[in-house]
């Protein structure tokens, strides 16, 4: 079996390779970035969850860069191209692709993180490092709850479609069909909130003190020294950018 | 009461007093990490992507949005906490079916506002940051906007103690107002982080002001006032009908429902437990 990563060591690259992306600017690393972040995805396994996903968040953004900067940019020079108020500029995308590589970079990195990493493990990860208890329980809980309520909103769909609900083409229509879902949805959930509550306080997860966790996450020496070599890599690309363009009005 | 474990208030006092200096570090964190945007945001962008702004505004907030978690999560009673996840399911499915609309509103903060009216400001605020920050294993790019997420549960909770919600065209303007700070707070990292909107309808917006040449954070911040506002006035009233429509047994359990009168209405004559 393979050496499983620490949840932290995923984390801290991750981190770091979206800070030092943010902090280069330069948009050949931040492609080579989002490259070496599907090609980790395909080797992991996980890449037919990452892609569709980041195409999902990054399909609108990118459009909707390249046509805010690409006909709109009023401190473009080079003028390429010119119909009525909207210019294209060399300047304007070239901004559009740095910015668009550098958020793909970012967004790919974390994706990537998100479903690779085994959420119990990070859990009990955070509550070993003195992260409250509740913390890790708010994650694991909505990650959880999630699908639980896409089944359940089906449910309540069919069970109003048999009491007689219809969509009809008009908004009106369509938002009465949203309230018959979305009240009993709340309802229930909340509901469901306050016998979890009652569930949870007497096994005492509200009081103060040690807690005793039964799931061991291996963290060996080198995955410790990888993450305070990337996390000092981060700090120096940082400390680079801000000594490069410290704004000139500040003193510094 | 001989037992040392209940009466442990001085260790508790001192505990309050560093929760507090932890809650206005993180606000104080996010107040100067705008002031330094705005006062220092990059004069001419066409000289590349606005990486030193970007950094500043990321960490920041981040900064702020945890200290604000830290200081509060581990003091909300347990009846808020398991409400904590269902807010931040019901941010997640109605906003995600709202993005793809293509209109220019988010309704992203349903969840949180409801938690805010039933529980408080706190309650409020550490929704707003933990739901950017959970969503963020689906969708990164909330992540940089946990401050404002944070701004907008605290403001709602602070309208229902002023007794806002109690009737509901109340609520719409609370909700205005919130979205106009809630806004301009977030305006500077749309700007600087993404170099504009997520989606296509806000970035039509911000195309309209760039074509009559403003500056990106000038257009950015004026489709803020232009969105924002007119969201959250939509998403408080959503909030409002819904914990209206919840029956009184479950929005009277929660302590401060009932300590400011949030909703109209008398509390129900339950037995005592």
């Amino acid at each position: 079996m393979k050496p499983r990563l620490h949840p932290f060591t995923a984390l801290t690259a991750a981190a770091s390779a979206a800070v030092v992306t943010t902090a280069a600017a330069y948009w050949p690393l931040s492609v080579a970035m989002a490259l070496a972040a599907v090609f980790l995805a395909v080797r992991r396994g996980v890449a037919g969850r990452v892609l569709p996903a980041a195409a999902v968040i990054l399909t609108p953004l990118c459009l909707s860069l390249l046509v805010l900067h690409g006909l709109f940019f009023p401190e473009g020079q080079t003028v390429l191209a010119r119909w009525g108020p909207a210019r294209v500029t060399a300047e304007g995308l070239g901004f559009a692709l740095e910015l668009g590589t550098r958020t793909t970079a970012c967004v790919l990195v974390f994706l990537l993180f998100s479903f690779a990493v085994s959420v119990p493990d990070l859990v009990s990860a955070l509550a070993g490092r003195g992260i409250p208890p509740q913390f890790g329980f708010v994650l694991a809980s909505t990650l959880t709850l999630l699908p639980a309520v896409a089944v359940r909103l089906d449910r309540i769909r069919q069970a109003q479609e048999t009491r007689g609900m219809v969509v009809r083409r008009g908004l009106l229509s369509r938002l009465g069909a949203l309230r018959l879902q979305m009240v009993p949805l709340v309802l229930a959930l909340i509901d469901d909130a306050g016998s979890r509550a009652q569930a949870l306080d007497a096994r005492g997860f509200g009081s103060p003190g040690p807690r005793t966790s039964y799931r061991e996450v291996a963290d060996p020496p080198g995955q410790r020294r990888f993450r305070t070599a990337a996390l000092l890599f981060a700090t120096a690309a940082v400390a680079g950018r801000i000594v490069a363009s410290w704004p000139a009005g500040v003193p510094s | 009461m001989s037992q040392p474990a209940l009466t442990v208030t001085a260790p508790g006092q001192a505990a309050g007093r560093r929760r507090r200096l932890l809650e206005i570090a993180g606000a104080a964190a996010i107040a100067a990490t705008y002031i330094f945007l705005v006062l220092t945001q990059p004069v001419d962008i066409a000289n590349g992507p606005a990486s030193f702004s970007a950094l500043v505004a990321l960490g920041g907030f981040l900064l702020g949005a945890v200290l604000l978690i830290v200081a509060v999560l581990p003091v909300l009673p347990t009846s808020t906490v398991v409400l904590i996840p269902v807010a931040l399911v019901l941010n997640v499915v109605l906003g995600q079916l709202m993005g793809s609309t293509g209109l220019p509103f988010y309704l992203d903060a349903i969840g949180t506002v409801l938690i805010a009216v039933l529980a408080g400001p706190a309650a409020g605020a550490a929704t707003g940051a933990l739901s950017s920050i959970v969503w963020s294993f689906f969708n990164p790019t909330v992540l940089p906007f946990a401050a404002g997420a944070a701004l907008i549960g605290f403001l709602a909770g602070m309208a229902a103690r002023g007794g806002l919600f109690r009737r509901f065209y109340f609520a719409p303007i609370a909700g205005f107002v919130t979205g106009i700070l809630a806004g301009v707070v977030s305006a500077p990292i749309a700007a600087f982080v993404f170099g504009g909107t997520s989606g296509l309808g806000t970035g039509a917006i911000v195309s309209a002001f760039r074509a009559m040449g403003d500056t990106l954070l000038a257009a950015i911040t004026k489709q803020a006032l232009i969105s924002d506002p007119m969201d959250k006035a939509i998403v408080f009233t959503i909030a409002a009908l819904l914990a209206y429509a919840l029956p009184r047994r479950t929005t009277f359990q929660f302590p401060f429902v009932r300590r400011y009168r949030v909703l109209a209405g008398k509390a129900p004559a339950a037995p005592e437990a």
